[in-house]
């Protein structure tokens, strides 16, 4: 791992702004150590959360024995469990990723917000997945929240190059089978795929208890469709290429795309996931600082 | 349809150019590898339907923009004729260019002809190049100045620059006839007649005959056909007065005795014709006038000028109106001769006892009508012989003869009187009692053809008074009695004769198919011999109420002989007491005598013809024409025909005095042209005649701006159509814009 690839994947103003914000959980997480998410078991720990009467068979290690001297009653203390969590972070690797019109591709930028995540939950000892993926998971590294990991996701991210096409669907319902604990998803994609399809998936992880987050990418040519003349579109992916005067289908083209996003976005609201519609355009810094903002206000409520 | 560049309907291959373009471009695009194809696709999809039929509809205007534009550049013409294919052919034409007196008309800056010389020059300079042109002048007559079309159109133009007006009447007919002939035998693709005239009447009175001729032109298919264009300059002349007529009255013009002429003055415009001053001028200068106070539209009237001749010789008499637009009928000349004396000699055949027992007694003072002292000074000298002193005078002292009652004489005196005749004397025979009728028949008739007729059976009775014969009342056709025609002037009708002999007309065989040819040929002007023949043919002066014939007469040589059916004195009839007698008497006499003088008054364009004395053959004449200028003289010899030196002349186009010289023995002869009336008459070519001669040949009217180079290539082609053509070139263009801009717009 060099430094020109990490200079590359973390963007450095990025960073600075995220750490102040952190990525917290909003819901629940189960972490497998102690750590600054609040875990959905209780019991020993450092925070107290309540009492309960004693019952037998209950620990006597947790019995309040002050409440038992003055009022001679037997009382459990209960702590709240602060964990961490584990946050997957599914980046999708597939061909139609590769596009970018500006200075980014979809993919380059994917990778860069997959690797400030991923520096910023690892930061703050949360642990990481990363799972790179098209129709099936291409990379994929297990939870970990070592500082060595960081390595492992960028110098993951950095080799890895997109060969095939989208099947976002099924890699959604794998991962719901394999998340055992409760913890993040984040689905960075342009989500070229069936967008029923998508949300059946993401139902799914929620199913399981994991909050989502679904970065969106989209380059602006991508949005915007500023082509003049005849213009021959390539497919990346399975369409065929289609030869046509896109100006004159620009109307018909945007309101399509608004239709997909919508769709998408309400899928997702219904769902309560997280749906940040990114234009690659964007500055990464401020995409990732005014989501991880808007978060902070949401967990906070 | 056909084009006049023909070959830039190649560039109708031009529409394959979008085509082409379009092809290319679907081959030049711009490739951009894209993600989101679904979303293409699905647009794509729902507007391929539109974009392709969007994508057709400027393609088909782009296209039929090329085609047009093609079009438009060959020049497509829609023509009536000929189908060519290589653009303008060469025309063979003939231009037909009306140079008739009514061409003369002016509208006071330039006349008819003038205008008509601009076009006809137009219409050679309309003529493609290589093309060749033949020019007519048309009046009654086919004059062709051009006779076979000239590939030199320099000469064209140069003839039809050069053309003269000239005084004739015009009959289109001969002319348009002459040049569908010319054009017959040429190969040539196109032929072309451009007929340039005015609309006069008189000119298309053989209309039937020209529509069809030109209809049977048009119709002819290849090389045959003929298109005809007809250019009418008429301005629409309200008004004109022309002098219609000039007659000597009395048929002799004695030196330095009153002379009275009669000038017709007829008006043949719409409206009334008021104070018109009428002139008489000898010699050009003026001796009388008169004033007509005024002349209905259409009507005519004479008036009386009189004058005397103050010189022997040959005098242009003139009668001469105030100007109108149309010069050419203000005019009319007669050539008069003036005479000092005429001797006449009357050989009395049976004298009687006493004067007024005489055969001559009311001869003689019919001749000399003044009392005795007054016989000196008239210029009718008679000297009356007995027949036994025939034959010792000398008839060459006399200028005519008058025979009254003769019984006959001996052979030398018929010879002597043939050739007293032939060396231009004239004869009087007035039959009697006591002619030996079989003597006259063969001596004279048959053997000498002295006579224009032989004598038949005496008919009558003239001792009885209530059985006559009378003068024909009407139709006086002879010069000699077309005095009578004129009721004001007399009649002749009220003598009775009681007993005639009868006349039967001497055939001339040769003269007699003369007379036919010179009719077949009238308006052509005729062979010199025919019309001489005809003068010389035996004809009927005078017919009785039953149509028998009173007068006759003859030309013979250089004279004349005049025969008479009865008596000169009351013994068959009462004649000499009728207040005709005297003027009839000196109207022959002055035919007699000027028996040479004849043919001097011709009308315009017919020959002149003249018997010379022997001395003049083969003499050269000097002619100078009417307003020509001193240098252009035409020469005539003396030639001999029928035995005769005559000289002829022919182009009496002009009207006016001729006047001949020959030099040596030095002679000097006039004669003058006389217009004919018809032309005078202002009158055009109804409207609805000219629409239907349109349906036979391309008729425009003329007016200032008129081009005909632009109308004849219009009609040589038909209608051009690359204007409108570029218009739709322009507004398919405006529309493929605006279709375009719309098509593409952001969507």
């Amino acid at each position: 791992m060099d430094a020109a690839t990490l200079a590359t994947l973390l963007d450095p103003v990025a960073i600075s702004r995220a750490e102040t914000l952190g990525m917290h959980a909003r819901y629940l997480v189960e972490g497998y150590m102690a750590g600054e998410h609040k875990s959905p078991y209780h019991g020993f720990a450092i925070e107290f959360a309540q009492h309960r009467e004693y019952a037998p068979g209950d620990d006597l290690r947790y019995l309040d024995w002050k409440v038992l001297g003055r009022t001679d009653r037997y009382y459990i203390k209960q702590f709240e469990q602060e964990t961490n969590y584990v946050a997957h972070i599914l980046l999708d690797g597939s061909e139609s990723m590769k596009y970018g019109s500006g200075g980014y591709t979809k993919l380059a930028y994917g990778k860069m917000l997959a690797a400030c995540l991923s520096y910023l939950i690892l930061h703050q000892r949360d642990a990481v997945a990363l799972d790179i993926f098209d129709t099936e998971t291409r990379e994929y590294l297990p939870r970990s929240n070592s500082h060595a990991m960081i390595h492992k996701v960028l110098a993951t991210l950095a080799a890895f190059e997109p060969a095939r096409q989208t099947n976002i669907a099924a890699i959604l319902h794998e991962m719901a089978r394999q998340v055992r604990r409760r913890g993040i998803v984040v689905i960075i994609s342009d989500l070229f795929d069936d967008e029923e399809k998508i949300m059946e998936g993401i139902q799914h992880l929620r199913f399981g208890g994991s909050e989502v987050v679904v970065f969106h990418l989209m380059d602006p040519a991508e949005l915007e469709f500023k082509f003049n003349g005849l213009v021959e579109f390539v497919g990346l992916e399975a369409i065929p290429n289609i030869l046509t005067r896109p100006q004159e289908i620009r109307a018909s083209y945007q309101s399509e795309v608004e239709r997909f996003r919508s769709t998408l976005r309400s899928g997702c609201e219904k769902n309560h996931v997280h749906f940040v519609p990114v234009n690659t355009a964007q500055p990464l810094h401020e995409v990732l600082s005014g989501y991880l903002a808007f978060r902070l206000k949401t967990s906070i409520k | 349809m056909s084009f006049l560049n023909p070959f830039m309907l190649f560039g109708a291959g031009a529409i394959a150019v979008p085509i082409i373009i379009h092809l290319l471009n679907r081959r030049r695009f711009q490739r951009v590898v894209w993600a989101a194809m679904r979303f293409v696709k699905v647009s794509t999809e729902k507007n391929q339907r539109r974009m392709l039929v969007e994508d057709m509809i400027l393609l088909a205007i782009r296209c039929l923009m090329l085609a047009l534009l093609a079009l438009a550049v060959a020049r497509p013409a829609m023509r009536s004729t000929t189908h060519n294919v290589f653009g303008q052919s060469k025309v063979t034409a003939v231009i037909v260019l009306d140079n008739s007196a009514s061409m003369g008309v002016s509208d006071g800056v330039q006349t008819r002809f003038d205008k008509a010389r601009k076009i006809a020059e137009q219409a050679v300079d309309a003529l493609p190049s290589g093309s060749a042109a033949a020019v007519i002048l048309a009046s009654d007559v086919a004059k062709e100045v051009i006779k076979e079309p000239t590939h030199d159109l320099n000469l064209a133009r140069k003839a039809v620059r050069e053309a003269p007006l000239s005084d004739r009447p015009t009959d289109l007919f001969p002319s348009i006839e002459k040049a569908l002939e010319t054009l017959k035998g040429r190969s040539a693709i196109r032929k072309e007649v451009y007929l340039i005239t005015d609309g006069q009447l008189a000119g298309w009175r053989q209309l039937g005959d020209i529509q069809k001729t030109l209809k049977t032109a048009k119709e002819q298919t290849g090389e045959q056909q003929v298109s005809s264009h007809i250019v009418l300059i008429s301005d629409h002349e309200e008004r004109n007065l022309g002098v219609s007529g000039l007659v000597l009255s009395s048929g002799l013009a004695p030196l330095n005795r009153p002379l009275r002429f009669e000038a017709q003055v007829a008006n043949y415009g719409k409206l009334e014709a008021k104070d018109i001053k009428v002139a008489l001028l000898v010699d050009g200068a003026a001796a009388d006038e008169v004033t007509i106070p005024s002349i209905p539209p259409g009507g005519t009237r004479s008036v009386p000028l009189n004058t005397r001749l103050k010189t022997e010789g040959w005098h242009s008499i003139t009668a001469r109106i105030g100007g109108d637009r149309f010069p050419g009928d203000d005019t009319r000349t007669l050539a008069v001769r003036a005479i000092r004396e005429i001797r006449v000699l009357v050989v009395d055949g049976e004298p009687g006892t006493e004067p007024r027992e005489s055969e001559t007694f009311f001869l003689d003072h019919a001749l000399v009508p003044v009392s005795p002292e007054e016989a000196e000074q008239y210029y009718v000298k008679t000297s009356t012989i007995g027949p036994a002193d025939m034959g010792g005078t000398r008839f060459d002292d006399f200028d005519t003869v008058v025979l009254a009652n003769v019984p006959d004489f001996s052979t030398d005196t018929a010879t002597a009187l043939e050739n007293f005749v032939k060396r231009g004397g004239g004869l009087f025979l007035f039959p009697g009692a006591k002619i030996n009728a079989a003597f006259y028949n063969q001596q004279l008739g048959t053997t000498r053809k002295l006579l224009p007729a032989t004598f038949g059976e005496p008919r009558g009775d003239a001792a009885q008074e209530d059985k006559f014969l009378t003068f024909q009342t009407k139709g006086y056709d002879h010069p000699i009695v077309a005095l009578w025609n004129d009721a004001t002037a007399g009649t002749l009708a009220s003598a009775r004769f009681f007993r005639t002999f009868e006349l039967n007309l001497l055939s001339v065989p040769t003269a007699d198919a003369g007379e036919k040819a010179g009719k077949r040929e009238s308006g052509k002007g005729g062979s010199p011999t025919n019309s001489l023949a005809n003068l010389a043919a035996p004809k009927a002066i005078l017919r009785f109420s039953d149509g028998s014939i009173a007068m006759a007469e003859r030309a013979l040589g250089l004279g004349r002989v005049v025969m008479f059916a009865s008596t000169a004195d009351t013994a068959w009839n009462d004649l000499p007491v009728r207040p005709a007698f005297v003027p009839l008497l000196h109207r022959t006499l002055g035919t007699l005598i000027q028996r040479h003088d004849e043919g001097a008054n011709v009308r315009v364009g017919a020959q002149f013809a003249r018997r010379l004395t022997a001395d003049l053959l083969h003499k050269e004449a000097v002619v100078m024409a009417p307003g020509a200028a001193s240098n252009t003289r035409d020469l005539r010899r003396v030639e001999l025909v029928n035995d005769t030196p005559v000289l002829t002349y022919e182009a009496t186009d002009k009207a006016g005095i001729y006047e001949i010289s020959i030099a040596e023995p030095a002679t000097v002869l006039k004669f003058a042209a006389q217009p004919d009336p018809s032309e005078s008459s202002m009158a055009e070519l109804p409207a609805e005649e000219v629409t239907s001669l349109g349906q036979v040949a391309a008729v425009q009217r003329w007016n200032p701006t008129l081009n005909l180079r632009e109308w004849v290539e219009k009609a040589r082609v038909g209608a051009e159509f690359w204007l409108p053509i570029l218009l739709a070139v322009l507004a398919l263009a405006a529309l493929e814009t605006f279709l375009a801009q719309y098509f593409s717009r952001a969507k």
